[in-house]
């Protein structure tokens, strides 16, 4: 082994690095990744410079693009949040996108057909949204415990299965009777609409819950009993069963907050957003497995997660700055997610380890 | 004919065109689009007429975005309005009412054009061109050419877009072929070539030997091209997909209307205070759609000898419809329910709002038929 | 009789459509069994189909197609290879870029490819005698393209090499404890990147399937999510070659069916059988003891390995 390392850099350890490392190498990554994407605007025929000077005009240059951002970040944010939590339990839920939609559906039975009164509903339509949501995640935990049938199998088909209950109640049932046929709920009453910010699209009680549940998935996790049997079940479940910890009431427990957090997501989405129910692939624009890799980037920090949903925010409002300035097709912001994500993950090796270089010896 | 009136529109606005219009007077126009314009179905066949409506028109602008999901449309309007100046806004789907009925109250100076939708403003007129008639001739030489009397239609979802098509169809399957009926498949989805060929197979497993669809690629004339069954392209011109099968189709002209309403806006007469009645519904009379296998070929020649007498009764079909009056329509009464009621009374034509909200299915549709009226 | 006819149609049907499934299915065991956990196989598949149908259609023939939507499948996994095996990154993260950076790439190059048909698909052919053989006869051997033939045989193949081989205990070992692996002299990083290979190159070829012979023209997107299928399948299988085999046909069999029982079914119904036949089906294997004992994933699944003294 001493004979490879002679003629290599020097590779060592680096065990805790500072916020500050973490923050100035992922830019740098990030801004390598920029150099790159610029050769490919070359290859379109468009200057980079010119493309990126646009680009920040449109997101972070006025309070339009800036609104933007944060409207897309919301349901990120939400779904991130909980499945990092999962990931910290080494509980694969690769279900957000499913758990989204079935919170979606729960908060519109409350906004279109149930009988409570008006003020209560778009409290009720939220508690119900998380409801939906943390039943939809316990279906595959209880499979998973019962009969061990593993959590990526269930969770991603039940996204199909949700997908389709959707496409079934608004073709069916729910089918709107101002809608002339066309399959969409009716619009919801204008009183379970959410607010937002002034003339933005920024429904914020949505994002207050999601702000707040960062702040409370951080405290879970540091300062609970859940919090230390999360972390002890995630690094080795048998390490947890000798410490006395339920794998599976861990899991229980998560799975209600992860599920539950994306429950929240789709019903911000439905009362905030599109004020009715719509097609799947409408309602959710593949947050939840966006959210996927918007937890991962965050490296277990649930407070990060409001960065890195921004980040994606950023990335989708971009992509359509390029389309429509640029003409470029819009299969185009998922190349250059693809490279920021590879030059962000390369970087965690940076991240890890001090390169200094060093004669053989 | 139509030629030649697309040829003096585009001569009058060169000329009024030439006086006075400088390079930053053009007119710029927003297209949004649902899909991607890669597929073969209706999102291609606007962007087609885009480009038609840039080349004819010098003094037009345009700019476009696509795959825009619904809830994002007041989003793309916002950047078209404020950053790219469009004058015009055209919003190609359904789905994207909410946010230009926003839009539009939003920017009340900027020119509106909604598809298929039917919530009209001052500034926001509707427009859509409608296939019923051609899938109705489609079913005549269906009709004719089925020999096992089961003839297939892959649908895309169950809305009265679809159902008032394949009725339609239905209508002109058992005008000449009484007994024949059209086996029904949904996919749930407007693309989805998979989805597509096994529904296609399971209606060729089912007995079924001609085909018609709804759905944005040419998978079915594949599918039914390799089994050697005649069918009908749909949206786009298929015969270069299946030169021997493709026996004809539904062609649409959306340029038709964006000519017509951008000289219009042009020639001032449609204005942001104007479009409260501005509602285009087209059919074969306005040349907004086209029977055919491809542009100008009504029917496959490969296919005119089988199809003996219909041949004729199709091109009666089209002659009448394309007449100034349109003397036939095929929702003309009676016609029955598969239940068994009478939807629309004998004598009567069916209106514009009928079509536009039915739900039933006619006698000789087999299938599921989700919404279906007790 | 009818019901012999309903399962010749249906298992027809389900090879015709199974078998780009059980091609990415298998290319996942592997990559999974050595211990990669490669989430990019929808970016795999629609690289492959994208470079497979450009290159049939250039070069007129379908071989060379299968030939470069398998290559360029299995360049795209080594990305992930280095990443995961050199840079030690998040396995679930690089996977999912790699979906993300084939969907945009070939949806941008795809451009102008879109709508044109390919004239250069394979053909069909009947095995002459076999074709005779009820039942059997009709499904198998009967107009069917030789992919499927070689989706069956590879599942073979590979099953023989991963159980019955020192090689396949090597690629078994490494996937269960590297540690171990790398004390007896196993060269770890080299396995892995031999099976993530492996894996890339059945995920394109299956991708190039789709383009060539499922639907013979390309579209951006026309894996449609088949990647997700088979990253649920090769769990469903227990990440073993033969179980794969039955459970890519299944999955299209059962998407045959959503379609052929529309009359009688509701087809909202119908559409969510596949995914819930996925979830519920290793309920059935719960109730084998045997099966039960081997349904974990292999031990250092997803998880990079180190080396103790770097």
């Amino acid at each position: 082994m001493k004979r490879v390392r002679m003629r290599r850099l020097k590779v060592e350890k680096r065990t805790n690095p500072s916020a500050w490392t973490v923050f100035c190498i992922s830019l740098v990554s990030i801004l390598l990744a920029f150099v790159v994407i610029g050769f490919i605007f070359l290859g379109f025929g468009i200057n980079p410079l010119e493309a990126y000077l646009e680009i920040i005009i449109e997101t972070v240059g006025n309070s339009y693009g800036l609104s933007q951002i944060v409207w897309q970040s919301i349901p990120l944010l939400l779904c991130g949040v909980g499945l990092l939590l999962a990931f910290k339990t080494s509980f694969w839920n690769i279900g957000a996108e499913g758990q989204l939609l079935m919170g979606a559906t729960a908060a519109t039975w409350v906004a279109l057909f149930s009988p409570l009164p008006e003020p209560f509903l778009i409290p009720a339509a939220f508690i119900l949204g998380f409801a939906g949501g943390a039943v939809w995640g316990l279906l595959s935990t209880s499979l998973r415990s019962r009969f061990g049938i593993n959590e990526v199998i269930t969770t991603l088909m039940m996204n199909y299965i949700a997908s389709n209950i959707v496409l079934y109640l608004i073709h069916g049932p729910w089918k709107g009777e101002t809608m002339r046929g066309f399959a969409y709920t009716d619009q919801f009453p204008e009183s379970v609409w959410l607010p937002t910010i002034g003339m933005s699209d920024i429904h914020w009680p949505t994002l207050l819950l999601g702000l707040f549940a960062a702040v409370c998935v951080f405290f879970i996790l540091n300062r609970t009993r859940l919090g230390y049997e999360v972390k002890v079940v995630g690094q080795s479940p048998k390490a947890a069963r000798y410490a006395g910890i339920s794998y599976f009431k861990t899991i229980f427990y998560v799975m209600v907050i992860s599920g539950g957090l994306a429950g929240l997501a789709g019903a911000g989405e439905v009362l905030g957003v599109h004020h009715m129910l719509r097609h799947s692939d409408q309602v959710s624009l593949g947050y939840g497995y966006t959210a996927i890799i918007v937890a991962w980037l965050a490296r277990g920090n649930p407070l990060i997660v409001i960065l890195t949903s921004l980040l994606f925010g950023a990335i989708y409002v971009a992509g359509d700055v390029l389309q429509l300035s640029f003409n470029l097709p819009f299969q185009i912001v998922n190349v250059f997610t693809g490279l920021i994500l590879f030059f962000l993950i390369s970087s965690d090796t940076l991240l890890k380890h001090k390169l200094s270089f060093r004669k053989g010896e | 004919m139509k030629k030649a009136v697309l040829f003096a529109l585009c001569l009058v606005f060169l000329l009024t065109g030439a006086i006075g219009l400088q390079a930053q007077d053009k007119l710029k126009v927003g297209f949004i689009y649902v899909g991607p314009i890669g597929d073969m179905g209706w999102t291609h066949a606007h962007e087609v007429a885009r480009r038609i409506v840039e080349d004819t028109f010098p003094w037009v602008e345009t700019v476009y975005q696509e795959s825009v999901p619904e809830a994002k449309v007041e989003g793309v309007i916002d950047r078209m309005v404020r950053r790219e100046r469009c004058a015009v806004v055209f919003t190609t789907s359904f789905g994207f009412w909410e946010g230009t009925v926003a839009a539009a109250k939003k920017y009340p100076d900027t020119i509106f054009a909604h598809c298929s939708g039917f919530m009209r403003a001052p500034n926001l007129a509707t427009y859509m061109a409608d296939f019923y008639q051609i899938y109705y001739l489609n079913g005549l030489m269906a009709g004719a050419l089925t020999k096992s009397n089961k003839v297939g239609y892959v649908g895309a979802f169950p809305i009265p877009e679809v159902k008032r098509h394949i009725n339609a169809f239905t209508m002109g399957v058992r005008e000449v072929n009484p007994k024949a009926e059209v086996h029904v498949r949904w996919i749930e989805a407007w693309f989805d070539p998979a989805k597509a060929k096994e529904a296609t197979n399971s209606l060729i497993d089912a007995g079924c030997d001609v085909f018609a669809f709804t759905e944005d690629s040419d998978t079915v004339v594949q599918v039914a091209a390799e089994n050697r069954m005649p069918v009908f392209g749909h949206y786009s011109p298929m015969y270069n997909s299946a030169p021997d099968y493709v026996v004809s189709g539904q062609l649409v002209h959306w340029e038709n209307f964006y000519l017509d309403f951008l000289s219009k806006v042009h020639a001032g007469y449609y204005t942001s205070k104007n479009l409260e009645n501005v509602d285009y519904w087209d059919l074969l009379k306005e040349g907004s759609v086209e029977v055919g296998a491809k542009f100008g070929m009504p029917v496959n020649p490969k296919w005119k000898s089988r199809l003996g007498k219909t041949y004729d009764l199709v091109m009666e079909r089209i002659a009448q419809m394309s007449d100034f009056q349109m003397v036939f329509d095929p929702f003309t009464g009676p016609i029955y329910s598969r239940k068994g009621a009478v939807v629309v009374p004998v004598g009567v034509r069916a209106n514009y709002g009928h079509l536009l909200s039915l739900e039933y299915a006619v006698k000789g549709v087999v299938g599921s038929w989700p919404g279906e009226p007790k | 009789m009818e019901w012999q006819l309903w399962v010749i149609e249906t298992l027809r049907r389900a090879l015709v459509y199974g078998t780009p499934i059980l091609l990415g299915t298998l290319g996942e065991i592997y990559a999974e069994r050595s211990g990669i956990l490669n989430l990019g196989v929808e970016g795999m598949m629609i690289l492959g189909a994208f470079v497979g149908f450009t290159t049939a259609f250039v070069t007129k023939n379908p071989w060379l197609g299968f030939l470069a939507g398998a290559f360029v499948g299995g360049a795209a996994s080594l990305l992930h290879g280095f990443l995961s095996i050199h840079l030690r990154v998040i396995q679930v993260v690089s996977g999912l870029a790699l979906t993300l950076f084939g969907l945009g790439l070939t949806g941008v190059l795809g451009r102008g490819w879109e709508g044109q048909p390919l004239k250069a698909s394979i053909a069909e052919l009947s095995v002459p005698g076999l074709s005779r053989i009820p039942v059997l006869g009709p499904i198998l051997f009967t107009d069917q393209n030789l992919l499927v033939y070689i989706g069956i045989g590879l599942a073979v193949l590979l099953w023989w090499v991963l159980f019955k081989t020192s090689w396949g205990i090597t690629v078994r070992s490494v996937g269960e404890d590297p540690r171990t692996a790398d004390a007896l002299g196993i060269n770890v990083a080299l396995v892995r990147y031999c099976c993530t290979f492996i894996g890339g190159l059945l995920a394109g070829l299956g991708g190039a399937y789709l383009s060539i012979v499922y639907r013979p023209s390309w579209t951006q997107g026309m894996t449609a999510g088949m990647g997700w299928i088979v990253i649920a399948l090769t769990i469903f299988s227990l990440w073993h070659p033969l179980v794969a085999i039955g459970g890519s046909y299944a999955f299209g069999s059962l998407f045959y069916l959503s379609f052929r029982l529309q009359p009688w079914v509701a087809p909202e119904l119908l559409t969510i059988m596949p995914y819930l036949f996925t979830i519920l089906a290793p309920l059935l294997l719960h109730a084998s003891r045997r099966l039960r004992r081997r349904m974990g994933a292999p031990g250092a699944l997803g998880l990079p390995y180190r080396r103790e003294e770097e």
